[in-house]
């Protein structure tokens, strides 16, 4: 049976790869196997190694500083994000995986500190407890003093300054006047 | 992802999860109706003679101890986070500095969100009650008080509170034992407050 021709073209694609080796070993397999009874696809296979060890015997040659200046330049203004490469693909889970793995670390850490700090601290005695609630008690007590007083300040100042004070006046003021007349007759006819 | 940010993502999200838990690990200081006693330094731990730092663990052990007796006082108890008290006699301070410190955590307060319930300044009492709300809850109480030639405190009480449950056990609760129950305390495991 020939292989089908999409599974080739898609073996192909991963050809460079594998003699780069950046498969995962999943992918490896299934280039070998695949390769084992292709024989077009093993043709291609050996060309790709062919020409990568071919590369790797050439001599090493630097590039003139201004052409690499030139290339960087031009790449510079070409790509303005960093070109994602198969080999970085792995890297995105892999980060966020290693940040979810701190992120449980830490919080295990503090609980587990958090435990051990716990049972280090001696357990109230009932004495404590005790005087703990007369603390609590002492507090609110204090609390409930001080608005008292500012409460009683405002019943003995604030009510007979402006409203017991200005009433007695009234009502004095009004006596007076009743007494005035009453004794006066000029006022009373007057009036 | 390219590769030299990596490491930086890490740092941060290291950086983060200590700071998540710095942060729930501070507890009642933390909470918005905590008052910084530490930060504003209103008295010197030396001229105090009474001081009360009770917490979460504790504050629920007293309402677990007291919930036959007074259910009420137990149930106002167990719901608070911390309660301290600072309680300073002004015989022997200078009353001008004591009350630069309480105008200065007047103004912490306004300048919190804090929220003035009672101001009173009569023949040179200084009495400021604050409340700090979170959506329409009280989360916190503060008091201040300066009583010329007698002492002058603080209050902070952190917790979800109801201050008629608040106001009616403080009524109950007598003012003659206010004398009695202020003695000198000593700090818990040499914590201060704050």
């Amino acid at each position: 049976m020939s292989p089908q021709p999409e599974i080739c073209t898609a073996i192909q694609a991963l050809l460079e790869p594998y003699v780069d080796g950046e498969l995962s070993p999943e992918e490896s397999l299934k280039v070998r196997e695949h390769t084992a009874h292709c024989p077009a696809c093993a043709a291609e296979l050996r060309l790709c190694t062919d020409i990568l060890e071919e590369l790797r015997g050439l001599p090493e040659l630097d590039a003139p500083p201004a052409v690499l200046a030139r290339v960087r330049q031009e790449a510079q203004a070409v790509v303005p994000f960093p070109i994602t490469t198969r080999e970085r693909k792995w890297r995105r889970p892999l980060a966020l995986a290693a940040m979810l793995a701190l992120a449980l670390l830490g919080s295990l850490l503090v609980e587990n500190l958090r435990g051990v700090r716990g049972q280090n601290e001696p357990h109230p005695t009932p004495e404590q407890v005790a005087q703990a609630t007369e603390q609590a008690r002492y507090a609110l007590a204090y609390v409930a003093r001080v608005s008292r007083r500012a409460g009683l300040e405002l019943k003995d100042e604030v009510l007979p300054q402006y409203l017991v004070a200005p009433a007695a006046r009234t009502l004095s003021r009004s006596l007076k006047d009743n007494l005035l007349s009453a004794n006066d007759p000029a006022a009373r006819q007057g009036s | 992802m390219p590769r030299r940010s990596l490491p930086f993502l890490l740092i941060f999200t290291l950086a983060l999860t200590v700071a998540a838990a710095l942060r729930a690990d501070s507890g009642a200081e933390a909470s918005p109706g905590a008052l910084p006693f530490g930060e504003l330094e209103i008295f010197a731990p030396k001229d105090l003679t009474t001081e009360i730092n009770l917490e979460g663990a504790l504050l629920k052990l007293i309402g677990n101890a007291t919930g036959e007796d007074s259910p009420e006082f137990a149930k106002l108890i167990s719901g608070l986070q911390a309660i301290r008290v600072q309680v300073a006699p002004l015989k022997n301070l200078d009353p001008g500095k004591v009350r630069a410190k309480l105008d200065q955590a007047v103004h912490w307060l306004d300048s919190r969100g804090w929220t003035a319930i009672v101001r009173s300044r009569d023949k040179g009492e200084e009495t400021y009650i604050y409340t700090r709300e979170i959506k329409g809850q009280i989360v916190g109480l503060t008091v201040l008080s300066f009583e010329p030639g007698k002492e002058a405190a603080v209050i902070n009480i952190v917790g979800h509170l109801d201050p008629a449950q608040l106001g009616r056990l403080g009524r109950t609760m007598n003012l003659p034992q206010l004398e009695k129950v202020a003695p000198k305390e000593k700090p818990r495991d040499g914590k201060r407050p704050g």
